[in-house]
Formats: structure tokens, sequence, C-alpha cells
């Protein structure tokens, strides 16, 4: 499993960041904190939802069972 | 002109009725017995469909034949699938037949089914409540189906449109006839090794109308149910239900369907982001505008209460001021007189008072006082201080 947030994690995150600075008790080193880091996941978010190209890969196992080692082959149009 | 001008020609009359028999294409299922059964050496089968008040010839073509199970018999229950077909030649009606199944071999094979679904439902495998919801934003999906049937295409092209970063693995498998159901299974297991996969695609593409018999496979479907992530199942036949199905977290009609569930339009996904951005602009503004009023609310309290503190200090400085100056009067007033008092003491005890009243002191050159006649043998020099200053003497005669 990778680290790397989803686009899912950032858009959760967001909410709640939003939902955060809502409450107006919120100390001001925090709120800009937060701010920055919304900035920075919506920034993400977008990148995310830019332009890309389906890859299509057929996966491959030339044993008999299904357990062999995999082999990926590019299956794009 | 007569009516016997407008008199159809017999080709015209067997063409109207050919076009008007074979107006819908679509097949249906026939049940019937089987008639007058001839097999001819050209591969084709001729025979009839009756039950107790209608009969209806019909034909099995040889490309077609060769998916029987075994040779028709006459007299025996069947269902046929086919359309209705007119010879032109003879305009004699034919239900062409591509597909016929005993139907002691449909009871037989529907009471497998029911008792595997019996099997599935005894170990929970068929509870809602096992249901895995679909990831939100899958990146990964795995689509188990033929690579030579519509389906991969027909996912990859939903994926195009609503969610291009998906990255898609095919792992191709026969999904109808002998051995489709163990070929699905090896498929499944490999795609479950395959990292990071989001959910599952299994099925087929739409058009096959006949063998679903290796998605009602046990084994497969308790593979499908012992899979790690979500599996979505799109066996692509809208009239009957398949184990796959049951058992899958989600049932789509077709692989089109499958990829619109697995996957968000990227639209609204742009529009909720659009939304949060604004929220969070909205959200800091909002903040700093709280934050400025507070400021100045707090600003305009301090300062009140520093003016006030102010003119409390005032108030009590002058007070204190009207208060110390007799205070202090008095208090100079009383030193005064005390120090008059202690200079005229001490002016009573000054020696220099006492050399006023007519003493005078005698000091030897090194200042020690000559108090004795012993202290002033005779030539001895000597100051005598007087009141108003010294002079020097010396002894002439002691």
């Amino acid at each position: 499993m990778t680290d790397v947030p989803t686009l899912g994690d950032d858009l959760k995150r967001l909410e709640e960041i939003v939902r955060r600075l809502e409450d107006d008790t919120l100390e001001l080193e925090t709120a800009l904190q937060l701010f920055e880091e919304g900035v920075s996941r919506l920034k993400a978010a977008q990148v995310r939802l830019g332009d890309a190209e389906t890859r299509v890969r057929q996966v491959l196992d030339d044993s008999a069972t299904g357990d062999g080692p995999l082999r990926f082959e590019s299956l794009d149009a | 002109m007569t009516e016997f001008d407008e008199a159809w020609s017999v080709s015209r009359l067997a063409r109207v009725i050919k076009r008007r028999v074979e107006e819908d294409p679509t097949p249906i299922w026939v049940r019937g017995e089987l008639t007058g059964v001839k097999h001819y050496p050209s591969g084709h089968w001729y025979f009839g469909l009756r039950d107790d008040t209608a009969k209806v010839d019909c034909t099995l073509w040889r490309s077609a034949a060769t998916q029987l199970r075994g040779p028709l018999v006459e007299g025996a229950e069947v269902f046929a699938l086919g359309c209705a077909s007119v010879w032109e030649e003879r305009t004699a009606l034919r239900f062409n037949v591509s597909q016929v199944i005993p139907a002691a071999a449909v009871g037989a094979q529907a009471q497998a089914i029911e008792r595997i679904k019996q099997a599935l439902l005894a170990d929970g495998l068929l509870d809602p409540a096992r249901k895995r919801p679909l990831p939100a934003f899958a990146s990964r999906i795995a689509i188990i189906t033929s690579v030579a049937g519509a389906a991969v295409h027909d996912v990859i092209t939903v994926a195009r449109r609503r969610w291009p970063a998906v990255e898609l693995f095919v792992i191709n498998s026969a999904v109808q006839g002998d051995g489709a159901a163990g070929e699905l299974r090896r498929a499944l297991r490999i795609a479950c090794r395959i990292d990071r996969i989001d959910c599952y695609i299994i099925g087929r593409g739409g058009g096959g109308k006949d063998d679903l018999a290796a998605f009602n496979d046990e084994a497969l479907c308790r593979a499908i149910a012992a899979c790690p992530v979500p599996v979505i199942s799109a066996v692509g036949h809208q009239v009957d239900v398949t184990l796959a199905d049951l058992v899958a977290d989600v049932r789509a009609a077709t692989p089109s369907q499958a990829a619109e569930f697995a996957l968000p339009d990227r639209r609204d996904v742009a529009a909720r982001v659009a939304v949060l951005g604004a929220a969070l602009s909205r959200a800091l503004q909002s903040l700093a505008s709280t934050r400025r009023a507070r400021m100045e609310r707090t600003r305009d309290r301090m300062a009140a209460a520093l003016i006030d503190q102010l003119r409390r200090s005032e108030r009590r400085l002058l007070t204190a001021q009207a208060r110390l100056a007799p205070a202090l009067g008095r208090v100079v007033e009383s030193r005064r007189n005390r120090l008059g008092r202690l200079a005229a003491q001490l002016h009573a005890l000054s020696p220099v008072a006492v050399l006023g009243r007519g003493y005078a002191l005698a000091r030897a050159p090194d200042g020690r006082l000559l108090r004795r006649v012993a202290d002033l043998p005779a030539g001895t020099g000597f100051t005598l201080a007087v009141s108003d200053g010294a002079v020097a003497a010396r002894v002439e005669e002691s």
C-alpha cells in the first residue's frame, strides 16, 4: 500500500479543514496552518483532475494454475 | 381501369408476407414436443414443434447444430430458441432455431443452481451485510473477461469519459462454454495478485444470451466472495440473474454500467473541488473579518479601560497631593525647630564657644594639647589658640 494520499483522502481532508475553519474559536495560528494545508490539497486535487490517459494492460500468467509470475502487456488501442 | 389492374404479383405477396413475419428479429424461447425429426448429411436438422393444438415447422442449420449437446430425439420435450422466418420459394413459415435444450436438462440445471444457491446462503455468502461499498475514487481496476469480447472496449470507453486517470488491468478468460468457470477462477486468482487493485469487474459483453453456466459455478462464486476488494458482476443478461451476480458486491447490467459504478465522473468531482475551494477561501475571509472585529472590540475595550485607569490614578494623585502639602509643611516646621534647638546646644558645647568666654588652648607643634606644667619646659615653642585665631608662643621660664 502506498502512503501518498488519494484524491478521496484529499477531498475528505479538505471538507474537514473547511468545517474546522468555520469554527471561529480556532487559534489564528492553527487556522492559518489549516488554510495552507487546504490550499495545497486543493492544488493536488486539481492536478489529479487534469488530463490523463487511461492505461490499459493485459495481465498474463503463463502457468496453468494462475500462480506463476505475472506479465503486463500494454493493451492500449 | 378495373380492380384487376392493381392485382399483386405472387412475388410481391410473398415478399410482403416475409417482411411482416420477419419484422421483429428478437429470438424467442418456445416450449414443445419434437416431431418428425430429420438430420440431413449436410448437417442441417428439420423437425416440427408441437403441442396439443398446434404445430410449427422448424429448421436448425448446421452452424447452430454444432452447439447441440446431443442429437434431437423424436418426442422429446424441449425449449427451442429461434425466430420465425419465411421460405420465400414456397412462402412456407419456418421457425429458424438456434438452440435446443431438453426440458429435462433445464429442470436438472435449475435444480443444480438452486442447490448451490442454498449452500451459498447457508454459508452467509449471499448476506446483504457482506456487500462492500465501492471505492469512491478507484485508481486501479481489474477486469476479468474475454479480451475478444466487447466488455474491455466498453469499460475503456467509459473510463476515458468519466475518469481517465484510472489504470485498467485485463485478465483474459473464456466466459462461456466448457472450462469457462475454471478459466474465470484462474483469472480471478491472477487479479487478486495484482497490487493495489481497488475493485474487480467480472463479466462479459452483451449479446450472448445462452450459456451462463460458468457464472453459476459454485467454486467461482466462493472465489468472488473471498476477494479482498469489492467485485462488480457484469454478466450482461437482463433476465437471468446468475449466482455470481448474487454473490458479487454490486451487480451491473453491463460492463459499461459496471465501469460507471466503479468510477466517478470527473466533472462531478471537479464541481466538488470548486465548491470546496470557494468554501475554503470564504472560511478564511470570514475568519479574518471575525478576528478583525474581535480585535477592534478588544482594542476599544482596552483603550477605554486604560483611560478609565488613568483618570482614577489622576484623581488619587490629586487627592494625595492635597493631603500631602500641609503634612509636609508640618514636618518641615518641626524639623526646623528641632534643628534650631540642636544648633543652640551644639554652640554651647563648642570649645570655640568656650574660648569666646576667655579660655585659651595650648598645643604642641604636633597638635597635642599641652595640659600640665610638665608639658611645657622652658624654651618650648607652642601655639596658643584663642577665640578668633592662634598665635605662636614660647615658654620663658618653667
